[in-house]
C-alpha cells in the first residue's frame, strides 16, 4: 500500500486513496476529500500551465507533521495527503487530502484544517505560465 | 562547509539554487544572510521563511554548525 503522505510528479487516483483510507478501519463513518486542481485562469491572465517546485525533504517532513497534527487533534481515524510537484495543465490534479473519521464533523474540520494549514506551512510553490509570461504565484487565502 | 538553498522565485533573484560557504567557528546565520545579501543586494528581501537543517528559524543570531543546510525560502504557495 502506498504511503499515506507523498509528494511525487505523477497523477493520484482519489479512488485508490479512499480505498486506502477506508481500510485502516473498519470504524470509519465519514470521510471527507479536498481535490486541488489546476485553473486556466488566475488573476485575470489566461494560464497555460502552472509549475510547481518544492524543499522536498522539509515539504514531506511538514505534511507527515500535519497529518499527525490533524489526526491527534480532530480525533481522525486516518488521513492521506498527496502533492504533485510538476508541471501540470488545466484541470489536472495538484493536491489530495482525505480525513477519515467516526463521524462527519471531524472528517469535515480536519480536512478543511488540513489544506489550511498545508498552505502556510508546507514549503512548496507554484508558478504560473501565461502567454504574457510566467509568475510565481503570491499566496491568498 | 555550510550549504544554502535557494528555492521558486528566491531561486530566481540569486540566479543560482544552491550556494557553499567555508564554514568557521563562530559563524551565525546573520554572517551568510549578510554574505549573500553583499553578493546579491535586496535578492532575500522576498523571503519570508528561514530553516537550518529543514527547521524553521526565527534569530539571525543563532550559531551555525558545519555541515548545516540553510534554505532562504519566499512565502508558500503550494496547495
Amino acid at each position: 500500500m502506498s504511503e499515506p503522505v507523498r509528494i511525487q510528479q505523477e497523477d493520484f487516483s482519489q479512488d485508490a486513496e479512499i480505498a486506502a483510507l477506508k481500510a485502516s478501519s473498519t470504524r470509519m463513518g465519514g470521510i471527507a476529500t479536498f481535490l486541488g486542481c489546476a485553473r486556466d485562469f488566475s488573476e485575470g491572465r489566461d494560464v497555460s500551465e502552472i509549475s510547481f517546485e518544492a524543499y522536498g525533504s522539509m515539504a514531506l517532513a511538514e505534511m507527515n507533521k500535519l497529518r499527525s497534527e490533524a489526526i491527534s487533534k480532530f480525533g481522525l481515524l486516518d488521513a492521506r495527503i498527496v502533492h504533485r510537484v510538476t508541471t501540470v495543465k488545466a484541470g489536472d490534479n495538484i493536491v489530495f487530502i482525505a480525513a477519515g473519521a467516526e463521524h462527519r464533523a471531524a472528517a469535515f474540520d480536519a480536512c478543511r484544517w488540513m489544506i489550511d494549514e498545508l498552505k502556510q506551512r508546507v514549503p512548496i510553490w507554484k508558478k504560473e505560465i501565461t502567454p504574457q509570461g510566467d509568475a510565481w504565484v503570491t499566496p491568498h487565502p | 562547509m555550510i550549504n544554502v538553498l535557494f528555492f521558486g522565485p528566491v531561486a530566481d533573484r540569486i540566479g543560482q539554487r544552491e550556494m557553499r560557504f567555508e564554514f568557521s567557528d563562530g559563524m551565525t546565520l546573520h554572517d551568510v544572510t549578510h554574505k549573500i545579501g553583499m553578493l546579491h543586494p535586496g535578492a532575500l528581501s522576498i523571503v519570508s521563511f528561514i530553516a537550518i537543517n529543514q527547521q524553521q528559524v526565527r534569530d539571525k543570531q543563532l550559531s551555525l554548525n558545519d555541515n548545516d543546510e540553510i534554505a532562504f525560502m519566499a512565502k508558500f504557495s503550494g496547495g
